[in-house]
């Protein structure tokens, strides 16, 4: 293989990991924008959309072999109801310290793994991929066709979402809410309401990330612990509450991470990654895109 | 009247130390006096956090990795290079106070949400060199035959001996961190945790006084690794991390942020509690997520916050049943 195509592997491979952290980031800034609140158990709500999707299509619940797609869209419907739960457990929440939060929804977290462990065991299993795995070539570089599709239903979901959010009414009210909670209440948007879509939108991009990225990684309760931290930094990288610094951070988190991990050496990746996290909110601490995000008092 | 609450308070004090004292003959096993030997050590660890973050609002999240910056500083002078224990917990100090010092350089431009997160991503980064330099820290195998330490002669070599090493940390640890809190420091970092602008507009020197918080909290951190290298005389990097960090943090809202009893009050809570539910397995940590969000939602002061509300519903109780008398003896 030559010097470019190499280049260009690890570039897809960080691009692909990096989608599965764009959306697991989109969960938390959907969820700062609307609240003000940072949901420390969006790694937790990924795990829970895995399974949910997950054992349908693995016939883990009365032997149903649901094909993939169906399988995708019971998780995703299931993490959306989850995500009305959520606004509701939040709201108080919402007024309280920044510690109180962070602590609350880590316990919230918490009871999620924990639930999921009772229920599925501690262990992980492997899951199969809808599509075949021999991987493609293209131009020297070798893709994964579950990689293909990770990252193209990824870009589907983003691009999706940024149109919902611009376009559409319900988009226009959810943007309204959130930049000014009561003039949007006194213009007669539900804003308690559209905090609940918008939680709904972020614990389906986590649910899609988890059940697109399931053939790849390997399925436990635990699987949410690394990613929610990763998905964070992402978040807080791109600027926290902004929706497309959110795709930005999460790209440039995996993409770091596998350029690490090729090029300087695969033990000390992680370190690499928090010490550039730092740098980065160090020299500019509102994220790459530097979007003015919502101050909630 | 008041005569008499104060004599009562002192009986109490000198109950409470006696019990101390004599605990370990009191036990009905070792496992017994080592879960109260972890207690100490917690319990300097959620001293030193409440400082920083209770007092100062220094988030600190870095806590587990100056844990283990001090651990591995007693263990590695102490296995590789022979020093006693007296020599090599002051060093373990000095080496979390100076990581901490460090730590704590981005909160002079980043905050809140931020901080945090900075803080955490240090730590991480810390617990990889423990994971990762294999040759001089032993990698994820850690480092064992770690000797307990031999004070002038005397060794103390087991849980009941060691008690007492702990005891007098914890001591000396609440009285400084009394002394601290109390001084001048102490109102400098309530002033900086309140309102950080005002405090600077007042003259605070806010840059010193958040490296500060964190020295502190490494301090107490140091001191706890030191103790629990040479107590369990075996170290791995796997619970110097985030996760004990967040623990810490967990009783110390449970007990009280910004309240030294409080940090006292929430570590034996939840560790005693610990023990106690042990038999429900892995629904005891659902019970524990509860208990959180309850305690967050319903108690945002801590424990402390409860024995507060009493005491102002006792003194109102007292105030009307006066007021009562003295309306009767007008009528």
């Amino acid at each position: 293989m030559s010097v470019t195509s190499i280049f260009f592997q690890t570039l897809i491979g960080g691009i692909g990991i990096g989608s599965l952290y764009a959306l697991v980031a989109l969960g938390y800034s959907m969820t700062f924008r609307s609240m003000g609140l940072v949901n420390f158990a969006q790694g937790s709500i990924y795990m829970v959309g895995t399974y949910f999707g997950i054992i349908w299509y693995q016939g883990m619940v009365m032997n149903l072999h649901v094909p993939y797609a169906v399988a995708f869209l019971i998780g995703l419907l299931c993490n959306a109801l989850l995500g009305i739960v959520l606004e509701r457990i939040f709201r108080p929440l919402a007024k309280l310290d920044l510690m109180l939060m962070l602590l609350a929804t880590i316990g919230l977290g918490f009871i999620l793994d924990n639930l999921f462990t009772i229920i599925f065991g501690a262990t992980g299993f492997a899951v199969d991929s809808p599509l075949p795995n021999t991987p493609w070539n293209i131009f020297g570089v070798r893709v994964l066709p579950q990689m293909a599709l990770l990252i193209g239903v990824s870009f589907a979901l983003m691009i999706g979402n940024q149109l919902f959010l611009s376009k559409t009414k319900w988009g226009r009210a959810m943007r309204a809410s959130a930049m000014d909670f009561e003039i949007a209440r006194a213009m007669g948007i539900p804003t308690n309401r559209m905090n609940a879509l918008a939680l709904s939108i972020g614990c389906m991009m986590s649910a899609a990330a988890g059940i697109l990225a399931a053939p790849i990684v390997y399925v436990s309760p635990s699987m949410g612990v690394a990613v929610g931290l990763k998905g964070f930094a992402a978040a807080i990288l791109g600027g926290l509450g902004s929706v497309p610094g959110a795709i930005a951070g999460g790209l440039v988190y995996g993409v770091l991470e596998a350029l690490s991990a090729g090029y300087i050496s695969s033990t000390w990746t992680q370190a690499i990654a928090y010490i550039v996290m730092v740098v980065v909110l160090m020299v500019k601490p509102s994220g790459i895109v530097g979007e003015i995000t919502v101050e909630k008092v | 009247m008041k005569k008499i609450t104060r004599i009562l308070r002192w009986i109490l004090i000198l109950a409470v130390a006696c019990l101390m004292l004599v605990l370990p003959w009191i036990a009905q096993n070792r496992y017994q006096v080592h879960i109260v030997n972890n207690i100490g050590i917690w319990l300097l660890l959620s001293l030193g956090l409440n400082i920083a973050m209770g007092y100062a609002g220094q988030y600190n999240l870095a806590l587990g990795a100056l844990w283990g910056v001090g651990a591995y500083t007693a263990a590695l002078l102490q296995t590789r290079l022979g020093v006693p224990f007296w020599i090599n917990l002051p060093l373990s100090i000095i080496a979390a106070v100076i990581i901490a010092a460090f730590v704590g350089l981005p909160s002079f431009k980043v905050r809140s949400h931020y901080l945090a997160l900075v803080t955490i991503a240090l730590g991480e980064a810390m617990n990889l060199v423990l994971v990762n330099e294999t040759p001089i820290t032993g990698g994820a195998d850690g480092i064992g035959h770690i000797q307990m330490p031999n004070l002038f002669g005397f060794p103390i070599n087991n849980d009941e001996r060691y008690y007492y090493i702990i005891l007098i940390m914890v001591i000396l640890g609440y009285v400084v961190g009394r002394q601290i809190v109390g001084h001048r420091i102490g109102r400098a970092f309530r002033a900086l945790r309140d309102d950080f602008q005002a405090a600077r507009a007042m003259g605070v020197n806010t840059g010193f006084y958040q490296i500060l918080a964190f020295a502190i909290s490494g301090a107490y951190a140091g001191a706890a690794g030191a103790l629990y290298a040479q107590l369990n005389t075996y170290i791995s990097p796997d619970i110097f991390t985030f996760n004990s960090a967040l623990i810490v943090l967990t009783m110390i809202l449970v007990g009280g942020m910004g309240s030294l009893p409080g940090s006292v009050v929430g570590t034996v809570l939840l560790l005693v509690l610990n023990e106690y539910l042990q038999v429900f397995q892995r629904w005891q940590l659902v019970g524990y997520g509860i208990a959180i969000i309850v305690v967050v939602l319903f108690l945002p002061g801590g424990v402390v916050e409860l024995a507060r509300k009493f005491e102002s519903f006792r003194q109102r109780w007292l105030a009307g049943l006066t007021k009562g008398k003295s309306d009767a003896e007008a009528g």
